[in-house]
């Protein structure tokens, strides 16, 4: 079978594709510009000692401390330069994870943009690394490194990437992650619970040093741009920091160092070293619990009136929606947003002067809307009634909610939610007095698995346009990205979009692209079949 | 064959043993031998854990019946009201919050005149509470433990205690007598790292202690200490300002790994030796925890250290 599109992300004034580990972008016309290929020869990733990656199922929760053995016998090959593409027995087992024998490539989990359109972020995942694009407009990207990289605008010479490149990989697997809304930092929230902040663009040189045993010490150095240290009463935000997750840039020559120190710092030790990204990463804060997602919210501070404050909203398997302050008061927890009885794989803050208002949805019946502020349940509305009533639902006992999308629609608020395993959209309305009003379940030719919508910029009629890939399971020649508008009353028109580029196509078996596609049902705890 | 039949008479003798301790007027103290769990319990695996989806919606009545506010005027006054009928059982323990899914309507809970306000956060065979309840009886103090077996001592042993001190008290006779000890402790089995905010709120608590934590050795299970930097975060989030979180360990390493994690988060502040060693607390922690006399016995050095929760900055 061949891999379905899967993700869409419209930045700017461009719109960005994913299918497999390749990166498609086109104009607002959906003109195809470019293609971003994930560089086949593996960039060296000095953050990462091989062999203490084990398959990961998504059903996982919190570390696999058993499963994660450090191997004796490959530590012998562990060391600064170590390139992945090297390890055989390491590419043999991310194949196995994905089970696509022929490509070695980790899949674009995740597509985010810069709210001011000028950068796309995406996430691979079994190699756990943020790549870091600048936007130029209309679909010109280039990508940006820890330290130094070649601009490529053309995506043919994307196979000849220096081994100077760095990727930063995370520590864990990241399963979300959003901006500050200056644009200025990443928020990545991972499959362990924790979200670290990075700079959004690398510091182009790696200043921080490091004493060469950080092991013991640990104290990290610039975390922070001063701006945002402004708080006087925090004391140094660096201090938020354990020494096991002491996180800081080190050079090369610090990497040596530690080679050097091998003997008395003990191969266990030093592993872990290893293991500890090159690049600057701070810890914010932490859930014991599977991440699924991260958003930002603002809201009037409490002191100053005409200021408003950053929040970091963050939802867990757990039924969790943590309110933390944002930087640099992330560690003070300011509410949570409890209610839910499943898994939350998904938030979505209000657009439109509604800020105040977070919509999230998972595996329970519902749709739960809140004040996040005052971690207040506002509202619910029934997503599980309206999907049973789907044709060819009728039998189903629970559902996993994938998306939710809100968008200014018709004047007012528009929220269009997708289900796992349905082949439609639920559109609903966000009223002014915080209810969701379901409008209705708009069918579409194949199972959605993403969503974005593009409002047609330089043109006046304010009609947005929603994207949707589509997978179509049995017939995945079909599989297609589709662009919906409306035509009065519940009535929709969808148009797929044509020449949508191939690209080397990647074979995978149905079961695999289920257990890649279609996973956010095994988020759900198995104690809850019983 | 036989060592099966011996393995199957022990645990028949186990439940027979438990089966007869659930019944309320049992005022013998059970024996911690039947009680006995294997020493951890992966707090990042999601077990059948019973929590509230919010702290609203926690039942505390079947905990602190004593506390209970009566919507109905009751005769009977000193008559302890029957405990809560087990509506649903998980993996042999009893139920403290019930989900009742078939009705829409969830039954309206019974409310209870005070907040809990003191946590013991793993607190094991529950020496600390037992010895803390009688000290301060106007404030509600909960236990919490991830093991089964383990928490069904503490609650068999505060239900013992409680009959124990009803008796002594009507024996005693007259006003003379405390009215009943133990009615303001209560245990639960709890994934604190994960479940801390269902159970309380904002805020809510003025005393959190963690007694002799698993030390958890090796760099790669650190993760599944009780403390960490991202933990505090949420040990400040159920303190109010003021709060105090009383730590207590005879691993030299562990104890810096805790002070050096509350240290370093804003949030808290060491409180200084004059101050620990004037609070009451401190001496209860040091002797009457069962980890504490097991260290007492080995003659080992135990490492005491309190942080006080400060107010929030502004924001
Ligand atoms: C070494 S014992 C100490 C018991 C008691 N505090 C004492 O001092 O005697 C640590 C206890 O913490 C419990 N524990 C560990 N992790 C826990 C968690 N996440 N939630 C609740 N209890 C936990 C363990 O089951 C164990 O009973």
């Amino acid at each position: 079978m061949i891999l379905p599109y899967h993700l869409v992300k419209v930045c700017g004034d461009a719109v960005f594709i994913a299918k497999g580990s390749d990166i498609h972008a086109f104009t607002s016309n959906f003109e195809h510009v470019s293609t971003w290929k994930y560089p086949v020869q593996q960039p060296i990733v000095e953050s990462k000692a091989p062999s203490t990656e084990t398959p990961e199922s998504p059903a996982q929760d919190g570390p696999p401390t058993k499963r994660r053995r450090v191997e004796p016998k490959k530590d012998k090959a562990s060391n600064g330069h170590q390139t992945e593409s090297k390890n055989g027995q390491h590419k043999s087992k991310k194949a196995a994870q994905y089970d696509v024998p022929a490509n070695e490539r980790p899949f674009v989990q995740g597509l985010y943009a810069t709210g001011d359109g000028r950068h796309l972020v995406a996430i691979t995942g079994s190699d756990k690394t943020v790549w870091v694009f600048e936007h130029s407009g209309g679909g010109n990207i280039k990508l940006l490194s820890q330290r130094w990289a070649h601009t490529y605008t053309n995506p043919h010479l994307l196979g000849f990437v220096s081994l100077n490149m760095v990727p930063r990989a995370m520590p864990k697997r990241p399963c979300s992650l959003t901006f500050t809304r200056d644009n200025l930092t990443i928020l990545a929230a991972d499959k362990f619970g924790d979200v670290y902040a990075l700079p959004l663009v690398p510091s182009s040189t790696p200043t921080a040093e490091t004493t060469p045993d950080p092991i013991a010490t640990g104290t990290p150095t610039t975390t922070q741009p001063p701006s945002r240290s402004e708080t006087p009463s925090t004391p140094n935000p660096s201090a938020f920091r354990p020494q096991a997750d002491a996180f800081t840039v080190h050079t090369k020559r610090n990497l040596k160092a530690l080679e050097n120190q091998k003997i008395s710092l003990g191969r266990r030790a030093l592993q872990e070293q290893l293991n500890r990204p090159q690049f600057e990463l701070t810890l914010l804060l932490g859930h014991v619990s599977m991440l699924t997602y991260i958003a930002v919210g603002t809201a009037p501070s409490t002191t100053a009136e005409c200021k408003t404050r950053e929040y970091i909203i963050t939802a867990d398997r757990d039924e969790h929606i943590r309110v933390s302050r944002g930087m640099p008061q992330a560690h003070i927890i300011e509410g949570f947003c409890l209610g839910h009885e499943d898994f939350v794989s998904r938030l979505c803050v209000a657009p439109g002067g509604r800020e105040e208002v977070l919509i999230s949805g998972g595996g329970d019946d519902d749709l739960f809307v809140w004040d996040w502020v005052g971690s207040r349940l506002l509202s619910k509305a029934a997503v599980f009634e309206h999907v049973k009533k789907f044709p060819g639902s009728e039998k189903l006992t629970k559902i996993a909610v994938t998306r939710i999308l809100a968008c200014e629609w018709d004047d007012g608020i528009g929220v269009f939610v997708t289900v796992e395993n349905i082949t439609a959209i639920f559109f609903y309305e966000l009223l002014p007095d915080n209810t969701l009003a379901y409008r209705e379940a708009i069918p579409v030719p194949g199972y959605p698995l993403d969503i974005d919508v593009l409002n047609a910029s330089g043109t006046t009629t304010k009609e947005p346009r929603l994207i949707v890939p589509l997978c179509m399971k049995s017939d995945m020649a079909n599989s297609s990205v589709i662009t919906m508008s409306r035509c009065g009353e519940e009535r929709w028109k969808w148009e797929p979009i044509e020449d949508m580029p191939v690209g080397d196509d990647v074979n995978i078996s149905e079961t695999e692209l289920g257990k890649i596609f279609f996973s956010t049902e095994t988020l759900r705890k198995l104690s809850d079949f019983d | 064959m036989g060592g099966k039949r011996i393995k199957k008479d022990k645990r028949q003798k186990r439940e027979d043993y438990r089966a007869a301790m659930k019944r309320d007027d049992i005022s013998e103290l059970p024996r911690k031998k039947f009680y006995r769990q294997r020493a951890h319990a992966n707090p990042f695996s999601d077990h059948q854990l019973i929590y509230p989806p919010h702290p609203d919606q926690m039942d505390w009545s079947s905990l602190y019946p004593h506390y209970i506010v009566e919507n109905k005027p009751q005769n009977q006054k000193d008559q302890p009201p029957p405990s809560q009928p087990s509506s649903q059982t998980v993996s042999g323990e009893s139920p403290v919050y019930s989900d009742n899914d078939s009705t829409p309507e969830p039954p309206a809970l019974r409310r209870i005149s005070k907040d809990v306000e003191v946590a013991d956060i793993g607190c094991g065979f529950g020496g600390l509470l037992i010895a803390l309840a009688p000290t301060m009886p106007d404030t509600l103090i909960l236990g919490l433990e991830i093991r089964v077996s383990v928490t069904q001592f503490v609650e068999d042993r505060i239900k013992a205690l409680r009959a124990q001190s009803l008796a002594q008290s009507e024996t005693e006779g007259g006003d003379a007598a405390p009215a009943g000890l133990y009615r303001n402790v209560g245990v639960l089995r709890a994934n604190t790292m994960k479940f801390l905010p269902n159970f309380f709120r904002k805020a809510q608590l003025s005393k959190v202690f963690i007694c002799f934590p698993d030390p958890h050795f090796k760099a790669r299970k650190h993760k599944q200490r009780i403390v960490s930097a991202t933990l505090a975060s949420e040990y400040a989030y159920v303190l109010r300002a003021g709060g105090i979180v009383y730590t207590i360990t005879d691993v030299p390493d562990l104890h810096e790994w805790m002070v050096q994690h509350f240290d370093a988060h804003p949030s808290f502040e060491r409180v200084g030796e004059v101050e620990q060693e004037a609070d009451p607390c401190v001496g209860i922690m040091r002797t009457e925890t069962e980890e504490g006399k097991k260290v007492e016995r080995h003659k080992g050095a135990k490492h005491v250290a309190l942080f006080r929760r400060l107010e929030d900055p502004e924001w």
